[in-house]
């Protein structure tokens, strides 16, 4: 460990301390340092300490994982945002959303960054399962993290699907009409998902605050443990290298 | 014979008499846990599955009267529509009747067209297409009927498919006039189900002078 030139500064000495206590390590010089450094802080910890070369061509995974959780954290934030004015109510969440386009500053962009970000998503996690099947990146050891990506895709087009009833227009309304009425074709268990997703039997207040609140807290939540595990399990994994 | 937990091989189970008063409590406590659990776990998931709704009542009364549909000599067939309440109330030449407008696919209203046969490429026979207009055989100007417009499925005027994803013909509720001439409608009492494939025109039909109806329902 590096000496602290704090001799005689209180104030220094403090800092350091402060500094001394986030940082643990110096500038990576050797590698040995720089594989304490990535192993020692939060932020670093998932990436691996040492990588291949033909591993950080941008052709091997096109960054489409990446782009997914960058879409992600965009549609976080900027969905954050915009609860600020939509109210899930059907007097109130169409008029909610006309606000956001016309009336508030910078709502035009929120709500459009949100909606492109999401049609985006489901876009990039469609390529990055495709990529990583076409590229036979599932096969062992990786099975349990392809399962994993499964129910990662199937939160993401949940996420879609329970966002698209809650401007609550006319093509909202119907779109949830129609594929709530597709899972009431499912045999024995189908009327019963009709109506615990809708509570009730028509689209109506129970089933938008039922798909609000799955849009913004349960499946958001689910789908952050899931990427949780599924990032540190493509560390641990490691890369195949060239295929 | 061990009192004692920590003289008993680990894992051995001994028989309820040799049960100690620490064993007896954690056996109860386990199962008193296992229970709660799954007692409160049964009535959460009820819990998500709502006692009552706030949705409107099946029966409700339409903004127009007996006399609003006879009244006008346009058509043969005319129709009325209470479309926020899906449903619609039809005089043809033998009576009234009531329609329940929910597509048989996947349950969005279709609209009220004035041709509806064009485009479809069915041929208008008195077999096929004038039944659903009159008793007679069709000696009659329109071909109203149903677009559906989440998929393109179409219902003549008595609500029988007869193009699109639609399997089945729309149902008939329950229709009577009250004391005011209004229609009163229950959209809970289904008069005229009609399963894939039948292209039958009910018999089931309200007279517009006595107000009461034939009773001559179908599938129910």
């Amino acid at each position: 460990m590096s000496s602290r030139p704090t001799e005689g500064n209180p104030l220094r000495a403090f800092a350091s301390q402060i500094w001394g206590s986030i940082f643990r390590h110096g500038l990576p010089t050797t590698d040995k340092v720089a594989a304490r450094t990535a192993l020692t802080n939060f932020f670093l910890h998932v990436h691996p300490v040492r990588v291949k070369k033909s591993a950080i061509r941008v052709s091997y995974t096109l960054c489409l994982g990446g782009l997914s959780f960058f879409l992600f954290i965009l549609l976080t934030i900027s969905g954050l945002f915009l609860m600020f004015y939509y109210i899930p109510s059907v007097d109130q969440a169409y008029q909610n959303i006309k606000d956001l386009q016309f009336v508030a500053t910078f709502g035009l962009v929120i709500r459009n960054l949100h909606r492109w970000a999401a049609h985006g998503m489901v876009i990039t996690v469609w390529l990055h399962m495709a990529r990583v099947f076409y590229q036979g990146a599932y096969k062992p050891p990786r099975e349990f993290n392809w399962a994993i990506g499964t129910f990662l895709l199937l939160i993401t087009l949940l996420l879609s699907f329970s966002g698209y009833l809650l401007p609550w227009d006319q093509l909202a309304v119907w779109a949830i009409t129609v594929g709530t009425n597709m899972a009431k074709y499912a045999p024995i268990a189908g009327p019963y998902t009709r109506y615990l997703l809708l509570g009730g039997r028509n689209v109506g207040q129970g089933a938008l605050i039922r798909f609000y609140v799955l849009h913004v807290v349960a499946l958001p939540l689910i789908g952050f443990i899931l990427m949780v595990i599924h990032f540190w399990r493509v560390r641990k994994d490691g890369f195949t290298g060239g295929l | 014979m061990a009192l004692n937990p920590y003289d008993t091989p680990r894992g051995k189970l001994r028989s309820r008499v040799e049960a100690t008063r620490r064993q007896f409590l954690l056996l109860v406590g386990a199962v008193g846990a296992l229970g709660a659990t799954l007692f409160g776990g049964i009535e959460l998931l009820k819990f998500m599955f709502p006692a009552a709704t706030l949705e409107a009542p099946p029966q409700f009364k339409t903004h127009f009267t007996v006399d609003d549909l006879t009244g006008s000599g346009t058509l043969k067939v005319n129709v009325l529509s209470d479309t926020g309440n899906r449903v619609t109330v039809v005089l043809d030449t033998t009576g009234i009747y009531a329609v329940y407008l929910v597509c048989t696919h996947l349950g969005c209203t279709p609209n009220y067209v004035s041709d509806v046969t064009s485009g479809t490429g069915v041929t208008d026979t008195a077999q096929t297409v004038a039944k659903h207009y009159s008793a007679e055989g069709g000696a009659i100007s329109t071909r109203n009927g149903w677009a559906c417009p989440c998929h393109g499925s179409r219902y003549f005027i008595d609500s029988t498919n007869f193009y699109g994803p639609a399997p089945r013909p729309m149902d008939w509720v329950d229709i009577s006039v009250s004391p005011d001439k209004f229609f009163v409608v229950n959209r809970a009492a289904i008069t005229v189900y009609r399963q894939a494939g039948d292209t039958s025109v009910p018999r089931w039909r309200l007279d517009p002078k006595t107000g009461k109806s034939n009773g001559a329902t179908v599938g129910v």
